[in-house]
This record gives structure tokens, C-alpha cells and sequence, in this order.
């Protein structure tokens, strides 16, 4: 570790527990890299740099994506064309990956979110969007933890509005 | 329940480190919610604003549905900011009645401005759209309102604030369609093909689903366009097959019509274009499939094609095409791109398979025949392509079509032709100098063995004679006499040797190639100079012979180089460039190239013309003109030095041959714009004027040998035919044989007796006038002005110096001044002629002069003196000294000299 460049990072989750990543793998994560950037090789080979929004089985669980997909081309972000992007199947490792109950994957997202991996926010909301795929506006509701704010003939209104748009 | 939010920031490390999250049950913050709300599908999206507010204030908002629209390519930014202008003045009226309705739509995440706009078009339905009616379609069976469904994605509206009402349209239409359409199994499935019955609403419903499909994007999209796809292609197919049919059966405004327009409908009809190009039957058509080797076969002669058959397969291709153009016109709602992919397809199978055996093979029989084939052929495929008649609509690119197409027809011919064109006008324009200069030698060599033929024992080859002609020249005065009558001990003897070394000079160092001979081009040239350059009666003098053969040389001069051999080569150039001028047409880089061909061909033209024959034309004369000495031509009659006459012919026919080649400039090349007459630079320009500049300088330096020989003729003439008594009448005996004047004048005439007493002129002069004055005005108009004028000046001054000597010679009595006066008189009137100021005082110092001879120098001895020492009355021209020269050529001068000359240094004395 004598070289100015540093080949490893720790990573400390907000329960403390550190974890020792390639420096390639940690750099999926855009705040990481920015941080490491600004922190310099030095402090960051000595001291565990501390991912306070991120428990630990998270961070773990980031770690692992990141590991899997530390070939992959980062696009940057005016790659995605304004109109939107046509969705991509999730590959079938991802899909395993993201089998996980729903805090967890929520987690991951807000995770995601913070540490600025793109890659992995797509797959999380594609998986959420997969999920909450033809459900009622009730079970809508409680998957988000959304109060109602509607009245009965509001809400009614709404479904009216968009009668268009029902399956049939 | 919001997370306590670290910003998350480079701090430093032990600060993150210290802070203390306190986690409770997660949710996710709006940005991402928006993220998963995009990867929904729309149904979806819908049941997710029915949660709460905020959420229905995510899902309507309008870019989201503007992208959709966008996606479908039915929206229209500029309509919507107009409809959004119109809406904001609407609005700003309405303003008070709207104003307490904005609390309504309140709520985050959108521009202030933009939800402003929207409560707007909510209450007043801008743009004749309400939500009511764009829900009208969807709200019931499609089956039952079938023609508003087809039409859907057509009416579509670009409304600010509506996008999502104006997708809730289209959606209600297609999407029952479409995902119908992706769950089936077979193709007899889908309630496309059930509410729609014939093929053309089937068409106009896949092509609006395969645009819906765009704005498809929620999970499974890639299988579901797919599936689409598929049942295209297999509706697709099913309608090719369909009009394939009508096609065999030529069903044109049945079956084929109208499944071209399904095609069309469905996606273009692209299939169909091929299907109808790739099946025609214009391709096995066996009136038109010509075989083009007629072309050859039926040509007269090897070297040449007859267009005749092509012309009549490209008739027959025209009207058989138009025939096509008007099915296509019936077949196709949109038969332009048919039309030229079917003549695209017509060019390559038919013109080209045509033209290419045609060019290959008339390329290895011959040249002309390629040249001509190419050039004409394209003329015909131009006249082909234009005299077409396109479908409507697609008439306005006929022009830029008919080049393309011919291009792509001729490009792989075009560089090899152009080169060609211009080798093979390189090669003829060689080919007709080198004949007419074969020509020109072996006449040469049968002139020279007639001659010398009648030397047995010295015409062993020709450089015996060269020796020998050396020889002769070397010692000419004994020899001359006798064989050509001249006279012995001519004053001009003493000037001979020096001409002859120069001829012989020359002639040694241009031996027998630079001997030139009538090339018999035209059928009167030939008798006439057979007939001067070969008596009837060969000479048997061997310098006999030689002056003959000089004068045929001399003779040849005329023929140095021939207008006829020049015309060809011109012919010919024409004849090239008008087939490579055809191309310029085509424009773009082979036009460029066409055109610089054609400039190429000229200035070809002008180097085999001015380099190869007409330069050393007039290199040859001149050298023949310098060794050109009046003393060895027998006749002197004939009221011209011949050499001369005839450089001035050639000056003559040079001068005709550049005119030749500017009108041939002006007609040919920048007459249609091949090249720009104010370019400089431009090649054919530059060659034009050096043609033009070798030519001057060639009739300059000709001109200059001219005046020389011009000059000695005069001297010859002088001395020859001036007998002293014409001056000094009394000095001759009377008893000399006279003979009566007579006006054409023979050689050497005896003078007239003293007794008849005439005024007039001598013949002498009388000639040396007409000699003078019919080689200058044999020139005007021939060249140009200035150096006419030059040359008259010249010759007026050495006329001035060679009469000057003349007079030197002379003795004069004073009757005899009369006759002199009389020929100053003559000569002065004839430059009066060639209007020169400066000329002209030369001429009258010299009347004057000849005024001394009639002065009674007995009785008036102090008269003559002031006239000699009178330099004004000379104008300047001779000095005292000079005068009293000319004074002392009196018959009496001795007799005077004294009375004189007492006067004229006492009168000095006096002025002293």
C-alpha cells in the first residue's frame, strides 16, 4: 500500500462493521468516488470511510451488486435521452439479487439513492414497478405507507378521469 | 417520519463518523417514486394516483404524457406554443372568472406558470378539445365506432395541460388492440382482424398500433412489439401474396391497386415497390430486350457504329416506359419513388446491359467506332431519361433524375472513354501532319531525282549533291552567266558570296527533311507548281537544276503548311470535343471532368497544330527566304520575288488558320460555356494566345527575312534592268538598237532612243514600284496592323536606301533628270500610299534632290551651290556633304565641278 494509488477502501456501515472493497468496486458508487477523490489516496488507505445512511447487512448487500458488476460501463447520465429510455428486462442474477423482502429492498434503493449508484437505483425501482404491478390502490397505499387524503367520491372522480386506462 | 438528512457532503471523516442515524421504517422520497412510476405501465399509473394527492399530482403531470405523445410522434411543439399563446390572451380576459377556481390544482412538484396555463384550459376547453370528448371514442366499443379508432393517432392534438386527456385518447383507442394483439396465439386471433374486415382498415390499425407501440415502454415492451411485428409481417405477406396475384393476372385497378394502397397504409408499402420493380415485365419483355451488337454489325465500315438500332431500342424503351409510368400512376397512391425505382432497376437490367457488351466490343474492334458509340449512346439515354413521363407529382426532379441515372449508366466508362477521346484525336492530329509530311518528302525526292536524273555521274546520293549544290553557290559568278543569263560583273557581285555562305549554312544544318514540296492537298495546287518547278525541258545545267530545285523550294513555301491539314485537324477536334461536351451536362464531378477533357482536346489541338505543323511551316520558309538570292532565278517577270509571295501566303493562311481556331474557340468552347473567356488562368485560354503569340513572332521573324530579300530583289532590279542611258540619254550612241517601251516590261529593256522624249517614269522604276507596292499590299489585312505598319516603315526606309544607292551609281545628264524626277515622282506618290509622316520625308528629300540634275550647273552654278548647301530644303534628310555627292553623279559634273564648288565654298565663305 506504499503506492500513492490505494487498490483497497474500507467501508464502515452506520453500525460500525467495516468491510474491505476493491477500490473499483467502492468507486461503482459515485459519492464514494467523489470522496475518495477529494479525500486524497492517503487518508482514505488508512482510514475506513464511514457510509452513515447504511446499515450494515445493506451496505453488504450493495457491496455484493457492486462486486458482481464491477466490469460494467457506468453511462453517464446524459446517455439517457429525454425520452425516456425504453425499459430493459432486469437480468436474471439482478432478479435473484433483488428477491428480498420489501424493507430490504427499500433499503437498497434508498441506499442506492445515497451512494449515487444509477445501476442499481434502475434495478430496484424496475423491481418495485414489477411488483406493484396490478394492485389495487389500497395495497398501493400500504406498499409506500401513502395516508389517504382523498375522499370517497375524490378518489372516484379520478378512477372516472382515467376509465381509458382500464385493463379490460 | 423523513430521514435526519446529513447532508451528504466531503466533511470530514470523523464528523460522519460521530452523527447518529436513527432509522425507522423506510420510504422512499418522491424522485424515486417518479422513477418507478415511469417503468409502470399506464393502467398502473392511474391506480397510483387514486392513492393520494400528491401522487395524482406525480402521475398527471403533463411532460410525463407529452413524452408518450412525443414518443408516437404526435406532438407538435409549435402548435402547442401556439394553442398556449392563444390560451394566455384568452385567459387574461377571462382572468376575474377564473381567478377563484386556481386553488383547486394546487400542489408541488409543477411550475407555477404551467399549472396556471392548465386551470386555464380546464375551464375553458381551449382548442375545441374537452376531456369529455376526448374520452368520447374509448368510453365505448371500439367495434362499434370503428372509424374514429383508425383515425385516432391522425387527430391527435398538441395541447399544453391536455397531453394526458389527448394520450388517454389514443390509449382508450389502441391499447385494447394492442395488448390484445400480444397476448394472442395465432394470428387469426387478434379482434383487429375481427372488427375490421377488409384488408385497407386492417392495414390502417397495424400502422397505428406499430406507432402506439413507441410509447410503450413499461415491462415486456420488447415482446410485445415483437409479437406485433410478427402479426405485421404475417398480414404483410398475406397481402403481397394477394397482390402478387393481381400482379399475374395484370388486375391493375383491381386486386393490385388496392393492395398496394394496404401496403402503403401498413407501413409505406416498401414491399410492395420491390415486389412490383423485382416481378416486372419489362425485363423479359422481348420487344424490348435489343440485342445491341447491331449496332456494329449493322455499321458500314469497321471504324464506325450506326445508332440506328439504339435509337430504336430506346423508342421502344420510352414508350414502353411511359406505358408503366401511367399503371404506376393507377396502381400506387404514391407512385413517384415506384416510378423511379422501377427506372432505376430499367437502367441497370436493361439500358446498361444494353451499352456495356455495345462499348466493350465496339472498344476492341475500334477507337472512332468506341468514341462515337459512347458519345451517342449517351445522347440517346439523356434523350431517353428526359422524354419520360413521371407520374404527377414526381415531374419536378425529371431533369436531376434523368443525370443521375445517366451518369450511373456511363461512370464506368467515362474516365476510359475521356482518355480515349483525347488519345485518339491526339493520334489523328499526328497521324494527318505525319502523312502530309511523308507526303511532303517523298515529293521532295521525286522532284530531286527528276532534276537530278539528268546528272548520270553525279547523282550518286544526295549528299553528292548537297556537296555539289555547296559548291556551286560557293563560286557563282563565273558559273551564272552562262547558265542563267545573268550579267557579268553585276555591281551587286561583291553581296552575292555572303547570301550564298548564309543559304549554305542553313541548308547544311537543316539537310533533307526541311525540304519541303506541294503536298498536292488540293487538286489545282499540284499542276500549277509541277508545272513552275518542272519545265517541260529539264534543266541540264547542273546550278540549272539546282535553281529549279530552289524554286520549287520557294515555291513550296505555299505549302509549308497547308490550311487543308490544319481544317482536318480542327475537323476532327470538333468532332471530339462535341462528343465529350455531351457529358458536361451530367454536372458534378464527371461533368468537371468532361469539361476539362474538352479543354484538353483544344489545347491538344493547338500544340500538334501550331508546334508540329504550323511553326515549323514558317520556320522552314524563313530559313528558304534567307537563302533566297535574286540572282539565281531565271525570271524576274513574273511581278513578284516569288519566295516572298509566297511567305505572304503563308502569312496569309496562318492569319487564317488563327482565325480558324478563335472562331473555333469562341463557337466551340466558350460559346457553351466550357470555358469562361475572363479566366486567365484557364488552360485553353493560355494556349489559344500562344498559339496566337508563335504565330506573330513566326510572321515577325518571317517578315524580317522578307525585307531582305524584298530589298535585294529591289537592288537586283536596279542594277539589272536600269540602263545608263535612261539618265543620261545623250551619253548613248543613237545608233543603239531601240526598242519601242512596252509597259509590262521584259527583262533588261534597252532604253528609248533620246529622241523620243517621254516624261514618264523608266520601267525600272515603274517595276520596283510595283514590286514594292504589290508585296506590301499583299499583306494588309493579313496581319496585324502595327506590324504592317512596321514593315511598311521598314521597307519604305530600305526602299530610301537601295534607290539612294541606286542613284550613286547612276550618271545623270540633265535631260535625263526629267525621267529622274519622274521615277522620285513615282515612288513618292506610292508611299504616299502607305500614309507614314515620318516615311514620307524621306521620299520628298529625295524629289528634291533629284531636282539638282536639272539645274543648268553652267549658268547657274551658284544656284546649285545654295541648293546643296540647303539643308532645310531636304528636310533634314541629307546633309551638304551628302548633296554634293549625289551633285557629282551629274553627266557633267566635271565640267561644272569647279563653277560649283567656287560657289559653294565662297558662298560658305559668306555665310562664314
Amino acid at each position: 500500500m506504499s503506492d500513492t494509488k490505494a487498490t483497497q477502501v474500507t467501508l464502515q456501515s452506520n453500525d460500525l462493521t467495516t468491510i474491505k472493497v476493491d477500490r473499483a468496486v467502492a468507486e461503482r458508487s459515485m459519492l464514494i468516488k467523489n470522496l475518495i477523490e477529494d479525500l486524497g489516496d492517503e487518508a482514505v488507505a488508512t482510514e475506513a470511510i464511514p457510509i452513515p445512511n447504511v446499515n450494515d447487512p445493506v451496505l453488504r448487500k450493495v457491496v455484493e451488486w457492486c462486486e458482481k458488476h464491477r466490469g460494467d460501463s457506468i453511462q453517464s447520465a446524459e446517455e439517457e435521452s429525454e425520452t425516456r429510455k425504453k425499459m430493459t428486462e432486469i437480468d436474471e442474477w439482478d432478479q435473484k439479487f433483488m428477491q428480498v423482502d420489501q424493507e430490504m429492498l427499500f433499503e437498497i434503493i434508498l441506499a442506492a439513492n445515497y451512494l449515487d449508484i444509477k445501476a442499481l437505483l434502475d434495478v430496484g425501482c424496475k423491481t418495485v414497478a414489477n411488483m406493484i404491478k396490478g394492485k389495487s390502490p389500497e395495497e398501493i397505499r400500504k406498499t409506500f405507507n401513502i395516508t389517504n387524503d382523498f375522499t370517497p367520491e375524490e378518489e372516484e372522480q379520478i378512477r372516472r378521469e382515467n376509465e381509458w386506462a382500464e385493463d379490460r | 417520519m423523513s430521514r435526519g438528512g446529513a447532508p451528504p457532503n466531503n466533511s470530514i471523516l470523523k464528523t460522519l463518523q460521530n452523527t447518529e442515524m436513527i432509522d425507522t421504517k423506510p420510504l422512499l422520497p418522491a424522485e424515486i417514486l417518479v422513477t418507478i412510476l415511469d417503468y409502470l405501465p399506464v393502467a398502473d399509473q392511474m391506480r397510483f394516483a387514486r392513492t393520494s394527492k400528491r401522487m395524482r399530482e406525480m402521475v398527471y403531470d403533463d411532460t410525463r404524457w407529452v413524452a408518450r405523445l412525443r414518443s408516437m410522434g404526435c406532438w407538435d411543439e409549435a402548435e402547442a406554443r401556439r394553442r398556449f399563446e392563444e390560451a394566455m390572451k384568452r385567459r387574461r380576459d377571462m382572468a376575474a372568472a377564473s381567478a377563484g377556481r386556481g386553488a383547486a390544482a394546487a400542489g408541488g412538484g409543477q411550475r407555477a406558470q404551467v399549472s396556471e396555463v392548465k386551470d386555464g384550459f380546464e375551464t375553458l376547453a381551449v382548442g375545441g378539445l374537452s376531456p369529455k370528448q376526448a374520452r368520447a371514442p374509448a368510453a365505448q366499443d371500439p367495434s362499434k365506432d370503428p372509424e374514429a379508432l383508425l383515425g385516432v393517432i391522425k387527430t391527435a392534438q398538441s395541447v399544453r395541460g391536455h397531453a394526458r386527456q389527448e394520450f388517454g385518447r389514443i390509449y382508450g383507442a389502441l391499447a385494447p388492440f394492442y395488448f390484445d394483439l400480444a397476448n394472442a396465439k395465432t394470428h387469426t386471433d387478434p379482434i383487429v382482424f375481427k372488427v375490421f374486415r377488409d384488408p385497407e382498415r386492417q392495414a390502417q390499425m397495424l400502422a397505428n398500433l406499430l406507432v402506439f407501440a413507441k410509447s410503450d415502454w413499461a415491462q415486456g415492451w420488447q415482446q410485445r412489439e415483437g409479437k406485433l411485428g410478427g402479426m405485421v409481417s404475417i398480414f404483410e405477406s398475406a397481402v403481397l401474396r394477394e397482390f402478387e396475384q393481381g400482379y399475374e393476372f395484370w388486375d391493375v385497378d383491381g386486386r393490385m391497386k388496392k393492395y398496394a394502397t394496404v401496403l402503403s397504409t401498413l407501413n409505406g408499402g416498401a414491399a410492395g415497390v420491390e415486389l412490383f420493380v423485382q416481378k416486372h415485365p419489362i425485363f423479359t419483355d422481348k420487344e424490348v430486350l435489343a440485342n445491341s451488337m447491331d449496332c456494329i454489325n449493322q455499321a458500314s465500315s469497321v471504324d464506325t457504329v450506326t445508332l440506328e438500332p439504339s435509337r430504336r431500342f430506346f423508342e421502344t424503351l420510352t414508350l414502353k416506359v411511359n406505358e408503366q409510368a401511367d399503371i404506376i400512376g393507377r396502381i400506387f397512391p404514391d407512385p413517384g419513388p415506384v416510378f423511379w425505382a422501377l427506372l432505376d432497376k430499367i437502367r441497370e437490367d436493361i439500358v446498361m446491359e444494353y451499352a456495356t457488351p455495345l462499348f466493350d466490343e465496339s472498344h476492341e474492334r475500334s477507337i472512332p467506332a468506341y468514341l462515337k458509340s459512347i458519345s451517342g449512346l449517351f445522347e440517346q439515354t439523356m434523350q431517353f431519361f428526359r422524354s419520360l413521363r413521371p407520374p404527377k407529382g414526381s415531374g419536378a426532379q425529371q431533369e436531376e433524375k434523368a443525370k443521375e441515372f445517366a451518369l450511373k449508366v456511363f461512370e464506368p466508362h467515362l474516365d476510359l472513354y475521356l482518355q480515349d477521346e483525347l488519345d485518339h484525336f491526339t493520334r489523328q492530329a499526328e497521324r494527318e501532319v505525319g502523312e502530309w509530311e511523308k507526303k511532303l518528302s517523298a515529293q521532295d525526292a521525286s522532284a530531286e531525282s527528276f532534276y537530278m536524273a539528268n546528272f548520270a555521274n553525279r547523282q550518286a546520293d544526295k549528299t553528292d549533291f548537297l556537296t555539289s549544290f555547296k559548291k556551286v553557290v560557293m563560286m557563282p559568278v563565273s558559273v551564272l552567266p552562262t547558265s542563267l543569263s545573268l550579267p557579268i560583273g553585276s555591281p551587286f557581285a561583291s553581296s552575292k558570296p555572303a547570301s550564298s555562305a548564309n543559304g549554305n549554312t542553313l541548308h547544311a544544318a537543316s539537310p533533307q527533311p526541311s525540304r519541303p514540296h506541294s503536298p498536292s492537298l488540293t487538286s489545282a495546287n499540284p499542276t500549277e507548281r509541277s508545272a513552275s518547278p518542272m519545265p517541260g525541258k529539264a534543266p541540264t545545267d547542273e546550278l540549272a537544276a539546282k535553281a529549279a530545285l530552289m524554286t520549287s523550294r520557294l515555291e513550296g513555301i505555299k505549302s509549308l503548311f497547308s490550311i487543308e491539314v490544319a481544317l482536318s485537324l480542327v475537323h476532327s477536334a470538333k468532332a471530339s470535343l462535341g462528343r465529350v461536351a455531351v457529358f458536361i451536362s451530367l454536372g458534378g464531378q464527371a461533368g468537371g471532368e468532361a469539361r476539362e477533357q474538352c479543354e484538353t482536346i483544344f489545347v491538344t489541338l493547338l500544340r500538334i497544330l501550331g508546334g508540329r505543323h504550323v511553326k515549323p511551316g514558317f520556320d522552314k520558309a524563313v530559313a528558304h527566304l534567307s537563302q533566297y538570292n535574286p540572282r539565281e532565278v531565271s525570271q524576274h517577270d513574273k511581278g513578284g520575288v516569288a519566295p516572298l509571295v509566297t511567305f505572304i501566303e503563308l502569312v496569309n493562311v496562318g492569319d487564317l488558320i488563327s482565325q480558324m481556331i478563335d472562331v473555333f474557340y469562341e463557337q466551340q468552347l466558350a460559346g457553351p460555356k466550357i470555358v469562361d473567356r475572363n479566366d486567365f488562368l484557364d488552360p485553353a485560354g493560355l494556349a489559344k494566345k500562344k498559339f496566337e503569340q508563335m504565330l506573330d513572332e513566326s510572321v515577325a521573324a518571317g517578315l524580317n527575312k522578307g525585307i531582305d530579300v524584298l530589298m535585294d530583289e529591289v537592288e537586283y532590279l536596279c542594277a539589272t534592268t536600269q540602263p545608263p542611258t535612261d539618265y543620261n540619254p545623250s551619253a548613248a550612241a543613237p545608233d543603239t538598237l531601240t526598242v519601242e517601251k512596252s509597259a509590262g516590261g521584259g527583262p533588261p529593256t534597252p532604253s528609248l532612243p533620246p529622241a523620243n522624249f517621254d516624261i514618264g517614269p523608266t520601267p525600272t522604276a515603274q517595276r520596283i514600284r510595283d514590286l514594292v507596292a504589290s508585296h506590301t499590299s499583299m499583306l494588309v489585312g493579313s496581319t496585324d496592323k502595327s506590324m504592317l505598319d512596321v514593315f511598311n516603315g521598314e521597307v519604305g526606309l530600305r526602299l530610301f536606301t537601295a534607290v539612294c544607292k541606286h542613284l550613286k551609281r547612276q550618271r545623270i545628264s540633265t535631260e535625263g533628270a526629267i525621267k529622274l524626277i519622274a521615277d522620285m515622282n513615282l515612288y513618292f506618290e506610292y508611299i504616299r500610299t502607305l500614309k507614314n509622316q515620318d516615311l514620307l520625308a524621306y521620299f520628298k528629300a529625295l524629289r528634291e534632290l533629284s531636282q539638282i540634275y536639272l539645274i543648268d550647273a553652267k549658268h547657274h552654278a551658284k544656284e546649285m551651290a545654295t541648293i546643296i548647301a540647303d539643308s532645310d530644303r531636304f528636310g533634314g534628310i541629307f546633309r551638304a556633304e551628302e548633296v554634293y555627292e549625289y551633285a557629282e553623279r551629274r553627266a557633267d559634273w566635271y565640267q561644272v565641278k569647279r563653277e560649283v564648288e567656287r560657289a559653294m565654298y565662297g558662298l560658305e565663305c559668306l555665310l562664314m
